[in-house]
């Protein structure tokens, strides 16, 4: 028993910490409530990721690849934890599966849940057909043509709206989602390289393309891809006599009231907690943080930790992060888990 | 309501009508001044373009608004109205009219260049300001500059001759820009020349050439001079 941990996602931060659990000769049992491994990257569709450049099925494929092939990998597909008793070393947990796992530690890798756009009506998601998330311009990139989705043309004109979902008290969403920014600047320049006379616009109230994505996201797309950045926060999306679309707000840069026509709105939605975090919370017996997050355990000697001892945690289950560092994280909290593991045995032994 | 904080709307966009009846009650006069939005309806996606191909506005695309060109501004340090910032945005964004509204102020950049030394996008603004000077006067909305009249009566007789004729240069030069080929201020000063040259000096300099006059009470001074020179020199080499 002590040798297992039970990981809980199976997206970046869970592929990762199940392959450190694996490759030190522990035994990691994946449960994944969706049918296929690989989270939101590969559930959502991703195209090409931040900053790798590669294809999301290609690089999270070698992950998923690199967890299935392993014999000390043991996964549960479309199967959730259902309830978790026992303490660090000796935890029990019966799946909805009908089986049960034996495990000395747990991680969850749980990650995030898309913010949901009808959340924001005023900006036209559900109303117009033209207005898209993110994340479906992501699978337009991937199936290699940007259209329009109610008559299927060419968009000319662009727009893509930063914070959708984030840096909102009206909505409850009192944080900044992370990559946004950087996922945008580059969705512009996808856009611009499936269609070249598409010119992009993007509306924002700041840029936070932090670290190295600085230029080679947000400078790159603006002086090669000649996308254009507005500093305003939209107020409104209403439909022109012509079918197309209004965007109104109010242009801060200038003090002017803007009223521009677009053929494609694009709303960048912000990571919202994962919606199941309130039975995650419940099940595994940790404490969300006032957002909604998993909280944080002491974060200088307790790495990975959460409220339960012997539970950890890492990626975007503790707030919004990026495919990398929720990589590194997860990787982390499997060696934390390991290693809490070992000097059990060692007491005991 | 009338609108009496007139001075604070751009004249242009306030519009009335001397005579005006709406629905039989006679609103004419200020009755009836309204004010056209401000807002934004489009953005003309060209016309960044066309500003990038003059010389030095190549850059104009990598601003992204910071303000330091502004901030750093010799002409905006005189008057808040230059503001190479919002010009820039103006290109950006195609709002050509803001560019024509502001033609009088734009060539008063002193090309200083601080702006361009502290942009931290290499954006070069004085660069844009001469680009936005010369597409003004290329489109007809600021009149022909000297420069350009000068450029031009050379060109032609470039292309009717193979070679320029100097004179005929200035004279074409002087003509075309209403500028007469002695200006008031070569005429001051031709009079004020003669008026303090030093006429009587030039007489008496040709007096003494024939006349050679003794400077005044000279006397025996010569001879005394002579003879001590004399002295000294014995005393010395013996």
């Amino acid at each position: 028993m002590q040798d297992t941990v039970l990981i809980v996602g199976a997206g970046p931060a869970g592929l990762s910490a199940a392959a450190q659990v694996a490759g030190v000769g522990y035994k990691a049992v994946l449960v994944e409530k969706e049918d296929v491994l690989g989270g939101a990257p590969i559930i959502s569709g991703y195209a090409r990721l931040v900053p790798s450049g590669e294809w999301a099925k290609d690089a999270i494929g070698r992950m998923v690849k690199r967890v299935e092939d392993d014999a000390n990998v043991a996964i549960h597909k479309g199967t959730k934890v259902t309830e978790l008793n026992g303490e660090p070393g000796k935890f029990t947990a019966k799946l909805s599966n009908g089986k049960s796992v034996k495990a000395g530690a747990v991680v969850l890798a749980t990650g995030f849940t898309h913010f949901d756009s009808v959340n924001k009506p005023e900006w036209g998601f559900g109303t117009f057909p033209d207005v898209v998330t993110t994340t479906q311009v992501e699978q337009m990139v991937t199936a290699g043509k940007i259209a329009c989705p109610s008559d299927g043309r060419t968009p000319e004109r662009v727009a893509i709206l930063l914070c959708v979902g984030s840096r909102d008290r009206q909505i409850g969403r009192e944080w900044c989602s992370k990559i946004c920014c950087t996922v945008s600047t580059n969705l512009a320049m996808e856009i611009k390289e499936l269609s070249p006379k598409t010119q992009v616009f993007v509306y924002y109230m700041d840029i936070r393309t932090f670290g190295l994505y600085e230029d080679r996201f947000y400078w790159k797309s603006q002086e090669e891809f000649r996308t254009k950045f507005i500093k305003a926060r939209i107020a409104e999306v209403t439909a022109a006599p012509d079918g197309r679309l209004l965007l109104k707000g109010e242009d801060t840069l200038v003090k002017r009231p803007i009223v521009i026509p677009f053929d494609m709105v694009v709303h960048a939605v912000g990571m919202d907690p994962n919606m199941d975090n309130p039975e995650i919370a419940e099940v595994f017996g940790v404490s969300l943080e006032n957002h909604g997050f998993i909280e944080r355990g002491e974060h200088y000697t307790n790495t990975c930790g959460t409220t339960r001892p012997g539970i950890y945690s890492c990626g975007a289950a503790y707030g919004p992060e990026t495919i990398d560092d929720s990589i590194s994280q997860g990787m982390a909290a499997g060696a934390r888990a390991i290693a809490d593991l070992h000097g059990l045995t060692r007491k005991a032994g | 309501m009338a609108i009496h904080e007139k001075s604070l709307i751009e004249p242009e966009r306030l519009l009335r009508h001397d005579t005006l009846v709406v629905d039989g009650v006679d609103v004419s006069g200020h009755w009836n001044t309204m004010i056209t939005p401000r807002t934004i309806t489009d953005y003309d996606d060209d016309f960044e373009a066309v500003i990038q191909r003059y010389p030095g506005a190549e850059n104009v695309h990598r601003c992204w608004q910071c303000g330091s060109c502004t901030n750093s501004c010799t002409m905006y340090a005189q008057n808040v109205q230059f503001n190479p910032r919002y010009w820039i945005y103006a290109v950006r964004t195609g709002l050509k009219e803001e560019i024509i509204k502001d033609k009088d102020i734009i060539w008063q950049c002193v090309s200083c260049n601080k702006c361009t030394s502290i942009c931290p996008k290499d954006v070069r603004p004085e660069g844009v300001m001469k680009a936005l000077s010369h597409w003004l006067e290329d489109e007809g909305h600021t009149p022909k500059s000297p420069s350009r009249v000068f450029d031009e009566e050379f060109t032609e007789q470039i292309y009717a001759r193979g070679r320029i004729e100097d004179s005929l240069v200035l004279l074409n030069f002087f003509r075309k820009t209403g500028q007469p080929l002695v200006p008031q201020w070569l005429r001051v000063f031709g009079v004020r020349l003669m008026q303090h040259l030093p006429v009587g000096l030039g007489m008496r300099f040709a007096r003494n050439f024939f006349f050679a006059p003794r400077t005044r009470s000279w006397g025996r001074t010569g001879e005394v001079l002579k003879q001590y020179v004399r002295e000294q020199k014995e005393a010395t080499h013996g």
